[in-house]
């Protein structure tokens, strides 16, 4: 099965969040008391939340000497080879084959790892349960499974958020950043970030102007930063056997012969 | 005689003052098992991780190391000598782990699902190597306080039992963790090989017999230990984009093992000498100097590798502006290694009692302010999450802390942990 993937086109984006709606219905999440904060004013609400796991920012951006609303959609980017699934010890997190990254609640034991090694923030944490689990956006993995399209794709009204094979869109990204140069900045977000991501995005403004995360996260996958050292672990041990064994041996004989005949620690 | 009742009220005044924040921390466990861990954290979406990580886990875990490195100690260079401090560090080790295992179950969303480590591996997360060396190392840390026990009740049978069986019970351990952590078979076999050949050396006369500890238990502690300090770095390793460049660096789990040998070192001369006070002993300053040297080499290790690992990575400017990380930086480096060094090598000072516990207590400050650096202050959350800890946070660590001194105080009146002229019961 061809890995699937979302392709956000931002410009196309004019801020309805009937995405963040339906994700919200689809999956029953409550609604959040909300207000007014500093900042990108308009959106709501503040963050992704345990809640919220599509959200649209609002962001003010100078373009070309005014100020003008420019819209970015925060979700999980599911990543080619995520960090949260290498993080998490109980493999309570799996990477599907078509793409989505999704969640077995039951086997977590909400030690918030993942949160930590994701390096675009996206997992949030039930803080406020007794019996808490990590939640975020799944891809709608369940909707797929039926042959339906990802709730807010289907519910974006003007074409920004398009579904389909990873490598299609890609085509089809660098299709429409060709035909309307000027248009786009010659950059798809998720392309190379982490690895590799199964959410695309491209925009008319440098993404790191409208809150995309850009300082730091590597082009490699999370798990290479800790393949290293868990490879290492092997030869810690048979390195640490063999010269703790080999040491004790060579000492307590040399005490032997020393000691000539007195039984060596019993001196 | 005055003197001793003296000290007897003071100790009867400060167990009152433990036993009530023990109480205190209890109660507000039950109260955040009760109610989810954000109505006693400021732990929050940006910083899943805090105080909690910081102190109780990797700081916990390194004061702990005390355990191991005298272990090695007496494995490698024979130090017949420091056989006083065996007992006593074991047992702190055993008892911090306890304590940190306490302390996780506090942290852990849903602590009743720690089990799922046992049956659901994946080798490839630093989370669960550290979590099967919590479990694994805590089996080696009892194995090798049981002695203790056999000698108070005089179980000369189970001594036997014990001496026989628990190298294979150690050896067992160390292989199924090479199983579950290490995919390649041959590795494992490697490993298994080599355990095996030593332990059969021992059975068959060819390798000398510790008449105290099965050698194997002793062996299987250190290469747990060490797996488990430095995978408390490897967790960090996952995160080049939130932590500091200051901090972050390949050879995190390496910085992590030297400074919990340094923090080791460190805990045996503060407990030496603390436990000495509180039971009226004689400190074994004879034994304690020598630690002292040992702790100047660990911290002039731990200097040289974080000084050139830091200029290897090119890092320099971020040490000389003023912003938070900076400072935190250098009060980790001049408390924690500079002015301890500074004392430990002046000839007075190595050889003062008092000298060599109050550096010892800079080091250990310096290891945790190091080990929250790299787990709390160093993290830069995007989105503008911050993070100070709740008193709550910290009054259930000290109540956990406070539980721990009042059982080690329990266990050093009513077991033989001191009393070490004896061999185990069954020695001779």
């Amino acid at each position: 099965m061809a890995m699937k993937a979302l392709l956000i086109d931002l410009p196309r984006c004019m801020g309805c969040r009937g995405c963040q709606v339906a994700c919200k219905h689809e999956f029953k999440r409550p609604a959040e008391k909300t207000g007014f904060f500093g900042g990108p004013g308009y959106q709501n609400p503040a963050d992704l939340s345990k809640d919220t796991w599509c959200l649209v920012t609002y962001n003010e951006v100078l373009v070309n000497g005014r100020f003008e609303w420019v819209f970015g959609k925060r979700q999980c980017m599911h990543c080619q080879v995520p960090g949260c699934i290498s993080a998490c010890p109980v493999k309570a997190l799996e990477k599907l084959p078509s793409g989505p990254v999704v969640y077995h609640k039951e086997k977590c034991l909400g030690c918030r790892y993942c949160m930590l090694a994701c390096p675009f923030v996206v997992p949030r944490f039930e803080f406020t349960s007794w019996n808490p689990y990590i939640t975020k956006c799944t891809m709608c993995a369940h909707r797929q499974a039926v042959g339906e399209i990802p709730a807010c794709a289907k519910a974006c009204p003007t074409g920004a958020i398009t579904f389909g094979d990873r490598d299609a869109l890609i085509r089809e990204a660098r299709r429409r950043i060709a035909t309307n140069p000027t248009k786009y900045v010659h950059q798809i977000y998720g392309l190379e970030e982490a690895g590799g991501t199964c959410v695309l995005h491209i925009s008319s403004v440098p993404f790191d102007k409208i809150g995309y995360i850009t300082r730091g996260v590597p082009s490699s996958p999370m798990v290479a930063h800790t393949e290293p050292a868990m490879k290492a672990i092997p030869v810690v041990m048979l390195g640490l056997a063999a010269i703790l064994g080999l040491g004790y041996h060579l000492r307590t004989r040399l005490e032997h012969n020393r000691s000539a005949g007195r039984p060596p620690t019993q001196a | 005689m005055s003197i001793v009742s003296e000290k007897r009220a003071s100790l009867g005044l400060g167990s009152g003052v433990l036993a009530l924040l023990a109480t205190l921390g209890i109660a507000l466990a039950f109260y955040r098992f009760a109610t989810g861990i954000a109505s006693v954290s400021n732990l929050n979406q940006g910083y899943p991780w805090g105080f909690w990580i910081g102190f109780d886990v990797l700081t916990g875990i390194a004061l702990a190391a005390g355990g191991f490195v005298v272990a090695g100690l007496m494995h490698m260079f024979g130090g017949e000598k420091y056989h006083p401090l065996v007992r006593p560090t074991i047992l702190t080790a055993f008892l911090g782990y306890l304590l940190f295992i306490a302390a996780l179950l506090v942290d852990l969303g849903r602590p009743w699902t720690i089990w799922h480590m046992t049956i659901m591996w994946h080798h490839e997360s630093p989370m669960f190597e550290v979590g099967w060396c919590v479990m694994l190392y805590t089996t080696i840390l009892f194995l090798e306080f049981l002695p203790v026990v056999f000698e108070r009740f005089h179980w000369q049978r189970a001594f036997q039992v014990w001496r026989s069986v628990s190298p294979w019970i150690a050896i067992a351990l160390l292989v199924l963790f090479a199983i579950a952590l290490v995919q390649k078979p041959a590795w494992v076999i490697a490993i298994a090989a080599i355990l095996v050949a030593f332990q059969l050396g021992v059975e068959f006369g060819i390798v000398h017999r510790n008449p105290r500890m099965p050698t194997m238990l002793m062996m299987a502690g250190i290469i747990f230990s060490t797996l488990h300090q430095s995978s408390l770095g490897t967790l960090f390793l996952i995160v080049p984009h939130k932590l500091n460049v200051i901090w972050y660096s390949p050879l995190l789990p390496v910085h992590f093992f030297v400074s919990a040998v340094a923090a080791g070192l460190a805990m045996v001369i503060v407990e030496s000498t603390l436990s000495a006070r509180l039971f009226g002993r004689r400190v074994e300053l004879y034994l304690l100097k020598d630690v002292g040297s040992l702790l100047a080499w660990a911290i002039l290790a731990y200097l040289a590798l974080r000084g050139l690992d830091l200029v290897f990575r090119g890092v320099g400017m971020e040490l000389l502006v003023i912003n938070p990380q900076s400072i935190a930086f250098w009060a980790e480096v001049v408390i924690g290694l500079l002015i301890p060094l500074g004392i430990l090598l002046t000839p007075e000072f190595a050889t003062s009692g008092p000298w060599l516990f109050w550096s010892s207590i800079l080091v250990i400050i310096g290891l945790f302010l190091n080990r929250l650096n790299v787990s709390v202050i160093g993290i830069t959350s995007e989105y503008g999450r911050t993070y100070y800890p709740h008193w709550m946070e910290i009054a259930i660590s000290a109540g956990i802390v406070s539980a721990g001194i009042l059982v080690y105080i329990y266990i050093c009146r009513n077991f033989p942990v001191y009393t070490h002229e004896g061999e185990p019961a069954s020695g001779r």
